[in-house]
């Protein structure tokens, strides 16, 4: 038995959370679908997966970390509050839900916790939803993912047509269900099959293979057409570097953290002027190599999800399945 | 295969058999029917990947800004766009025009992205908004053309006047009204550069946008620091933009930046008479000398 | 209290505290040693032989540092001025408030070490980084078998730490220091010539070597150990790479798999045999 509820009662269902909750639902806003914070007359965005991915839930494009002063010799160094509220995140994609798996890795593991990271984290519930018809740019299968299936979901939400069935996974996430429970239906219900995919990629062994083509021409060839912008990295729901920045206005100034991308020259350029990475191969190369070979020896898994942001916003079409062809083939 | 993508392929196999280019860069077919990214083919057995189809959108002059310091020779299919914008690169001295090989394609005008992804394949689908803008299909400077010149001077002769009505439309606006327009705009872009990394107009050797440690823009992505950017950007390639599209085309927001160039266009040539960037390269650039009749209301 | 590297787990490891300079020494016409406390006047954190602090003119910027001593209530960090941040640091005064943020990375492998012959090899200002170990063997001589160091710079007024390696480490039992600069000049009548010539001429015997300078004194100091039939695990040295959260998020600092700010700095040769070779 599912605990179902048509599409059209969606909207009152989210106004209800969002009494207690910050409600975050996947939302088509002017020339962009993201996730934005329910408000009535909103525009869901539940036919396909949104432009941005929801890493900048946890992971905001610009951060502030503290505040600080200075005058002549003196500093001053102030923390800056973390909201308390708890949110839950509405809509959630198969291959977003992995992509908040390897965001874990790299923030909440390996010695240090990031707390801006965790903070927003720790907040967070999240309902994933299932996805019946892949857009054409979708391979996350290919990367081991199941589009019904939100890893690390607190309730996993069924696209029924109709309707939404909705299954509590987390003691959290049954919680959230239990404040809306009188909206529900309970009915037995079939998730509906999963539509073919278009695009395919075959990981199988790259990591490995990876390991020695360091110096194998093929970076040459892939890296040549790269414009070296960011768009694929900020769109991409695991691509987490970051810059930390000052804002200064006279005396006082705010210290920020905001995205940054390896495809740019003031990434790895040492004071000195050393650049370990000059060129486009070297950047596209490390890019691929990362997420293909260094992200799995270091967190066990790919720093791919198959989402196929990347594969439309490219302005080059630099399609990282045909990469992935590319490296098999080499 | 079309009789262009034949010809294309002809051509470049001949080119790089004779050795008078040592690569060519064209387009090929990409991941989906309506993409068409660039190319770069080293031998002759691989010119079979070259393409001309609606959707050779990239204007690959961009790329001979990285061969600024190559020794060898490298040939380019120019349509009309792409050759404004190596005219443009040769005003500037960025290119030295005996290091390239240019074939010239006469282009019908390219069919919109977008709308192809959206519509799908047996669609009738509508040109792209910056052909539908476009006053030069036909590239200006060649080596080689492909295609019959008579078609070359019809495709010339229909040719249609400007059409600004869309930047009207801005300019109506209170300025409230255009403050809050180009914020909503910009409060989106994420400041991943596509635009000016595509831009052939760009080839500053270091971007003032990248120059981080100096301090002109802030790293923050905010309206203050969005807003910064695009005016600069729009001012720094005013008089130069060719108005190929791409900075539009490539934006993952979907930001209508070609409305702020085009305004620019516009001003430029109501203030110091009709000018299109990359057609006579001897010319004087509007932007780039003095004038004694150059207006100074604004001084 | 100081904080060591597991406190700064528990605490906001990406803010700084504020910390101020005690003391600044000239040690080269561009490179300066600033000491380093709390408002209280305790040592900001404990750093390891090796480890890393972020120090911070907050109005300019951050940078990551290796520390070259720790004191009972301060620690050392030696700045060579090379980009705006450490222009303005060497404009500064004690009194100075700084942010200081840290310990970072893995430090020198001190157990491996212990009861070992060591050889430590510097050239300009690669001395920085080993010093914080050479200071920690002096300091626990007992743990160490003999001590050598081969230092060279440029010229004589290019060396760091003149006291350390003309005064104090002259004195200290089973050490031996060896200084070279790289042309002659008047009122040097010490050695002259290259550091890979001059390790070759002195032929240690050590079991384990230390060796942090320019990659050109790195990659011909390494045939001359290699001729001396060291292992790759008894040849360690330190990598430098662009460094901004210095806890292995922010992704810069990476060579292959490996973040120097968390895995590194301190390298050994069989772990760099296998990492690109993209630093």
């Amino acid at each position: 038995m599912m605990k179902t509820i048509l599409k059209a009662k969606l909207p009152e269902m989210l106004e209800q959370l969002a009494k207690e909750y910050k409600v975050l639902v996947p939302a088509k806003l002017e020339g962009v679908s993201r996730f934005a914070a329910y408000r009535e007359n909103l525009e869901l965005a539940l036919d396909e997966n949104v432009t941005m991915p929801p890493k900048d839930i946890f992971f905001p494009q610009t951060e502030e970390m503290y505040k600080f002063a200075a005058k002549d010799q003196s500093l001053e160094i102030e923390e800056i509050p973390q909201d308390e509220k708890l949110q839950v995140i509405f809509g959630v994609r198969s291959c977003d839900m992995k992509s908040i798996d390897c965001l874990d890795q790299v923030f909440l593991t390996k010695g240090f916790s990031d707390p801006f990271y965790q903070d927003k984290r720790d907040r967070s519930i999240l309902i994933a939803l299932s996805c019946v018809k892949p857009m054409e740019s979708c391979f996350c299968t290919s990367m081991g993912i199941d589009p019904q299936k939100g890893q690390g979901a607190d309730i996993q939400a069924y696209d029924l047509g109709e309707k939404l069935a909705f299954e509590g996974i987390t003691e959290r996430g049954q919680e959230v269900l239990n404040k809306v429970s009188g909206m529900f239906a309970e009915e037995d219900a079939a998730i509906p099959p999963m539509g073919e995919f278009n695009l395919t990629a075959n990981v199988e062994g790259v990591p490995e293979k990876l390991k020695n083509m360091f110096d194998h021409s093929i970076w040459d060839d892939i890296s040549r057409k790269c414009l070296n912008c960011s768009a694929c990295a900020y769109v991409c729901p695991t691509c987490h570097c970051f810059d930390i920045a000052s804002e200064v206005r006279g005396e006082d100034g705010v210290k920020i953290r905001c995205w940054d991308c390896c495809m740019f020259d003031e990434y790895t350029v040492m004071a000195g002027g050393h650049q370990p990475r000059p060129g486009k191969k070297e950047r596209v190369r490390n890019r691929f190599l990362h997420k293909l070979r260094y992200f799995p020896e270091r967190y066990n898994m790919l720093l791919c999800t198959g989402c196929g942001r990347c594969v439309v916003k490219c302005p080059v079409n630099l399609d990282i399945t045909n990469v992935i062809k590319k490296i098999k083939e080499a | 295969m079309s009789e262009m993508t034949k010809k294309m392929q002809e051509i470049a196999r001949e080119i790089l058999v004779k050795g008078e280019a040592e690569v060519v860069i064209g387009w090929e077919k990409g991941t989906f029917w309506y993409l068409s990214p660039p190319a770069f083919i080293d031998k002759p057995e691989d010119v079979q990947r070259l393409v001309w189809d609606d959707f050779c959108h990239n204007n690959l002059s961009k790329y001979l800004v990285d061969l600024k310091n190559h020794e060898g020779k490298a040939a380019v299919f120019v349509k009309g766009c792409d050759s404004r914008a190596f005219n443009r690169l040769l005003q500037d001295k960025q290119i030295a025009r005996e290091k390239v090989v240019l074939i010239g394609i006469p282009c019908p005008g390219l069919l919109d992205q977008d709308k192809a992804k959206e519509l799908g394949k047996n669609s009738d689908l509508p040109k792209a908004q910056k052909c539908l803008d476009c006053q030069y299909p036909n590239p200006l400077v060649y080596d080689y053309y492909l295609g019959d010149k008579e078609a070359l001077n019809e495709v010339a002769a229909t040719k249609e006047a400007a059409d600004y009505s869309d930047v009207a439309a801005i300019e109506a606006m209170s300025p409230d009204e255009r403050y809050d327009f180009w914020t909503k705009q910009y409060d989106r872009c994420i400041r991943c550069y596509a635009c000016r990394n595509v831009c052939p107009a760009c080839s500053c050797r270091e971007c003032v946008f990248d120059q981080t440690r100096v301090g002109w823009i802030g790293k923050a992505n905010n309206s203050s620091e969005n807003q910064f950017f695009a005016l600069t950007r729009a001012m720094h390639v005013a008089g130069r933009c060719i108005e190929c599209g791409e900075c539009e085309r490539a934006c993952p927001m979907d930001i209508p930046i070609m409305l702020l160039n085009k305004k620019l266009v516009k001003d430029i040539n109501e203030l110091f008479g009709e000018y299109d960037a990359g057609i006579d390269i001897e010319g004087k650039l509007p932007l780039g000398h003095f004038d004694k009749n150059d207006p100074e209301e604004f001084m | 209290m100081a904080v060591n590297v597991e406190d700064v787990k528990k605490i906001n490891p990406l803010v700084p505290i504020k910390a101020k300079v005690t003391r600044i020494v000239q040690e080269t016409p561009d490179v300066k040693t600033f000491h380093i406390s709390t408002m209280d006047d305790q040592k900001p954190f404990d750093p390891m032989p090796g480890q890393l602090g972020m120090l911070s003119l907050p109005l300019v910027g951050e940078g990551m540092f290796s520390i070259t001593n720790k004191g009972e209530n301060h620690i050392e960090m030696a700045l060579k001025e090379v980009g705006q941040l450490t222009k303005a640091l060497h404009e500064i005064e004690v009194g100075q408030e700084v942010g200081i943020r840290g310990p970072y990375g893995n430090g020198f492998p001190i157990d491996y070490c212990k009861g070992k012959d060591l050889l430590i090899i510097g050239g300009g200002i690669g001395l920085a980084p080993v010093r914080s170990l050479i200071m920690h063997c002096i300091k626990n001589r007992d743990d160490f078998g003999k001590l050598t160091v081969v230092y060279g710079a440029r010229s004589k007024s290019d060396l760091c730490f003149q006291e350390d390696l003309f005064e104090n480490w002259t004195k200290v039992p089973n050490m031996d220091v060896f200084v070279t600069i790289d042309r002659e000049e008047e009122g040097w009548d010490g050695h002259v010539g290259f550091v890979p010539a001059y390790v070759e001429e002195l032929a240690p015997k050590p079991q384990v070597t230390v060796l942090c300078g320019p990659p050109i004194m790195i990659k011909f100091t390494l045939p001359s150990l290699q001729k001396m039939n060291f292992s790759d695990q008894d040849i360690i040295t330190t990598l430098e790479m662009r460094m901004k959260c210095g806890i292995g998020k922010c992704g810069r600092c990476n060579i292959g798999s490996c973040y120097v700010c968390l895995d590194g700095p301190v390298f050994t040769m069989e772990q760099l045999k296998d990492l690109p070779p993209e630093y």
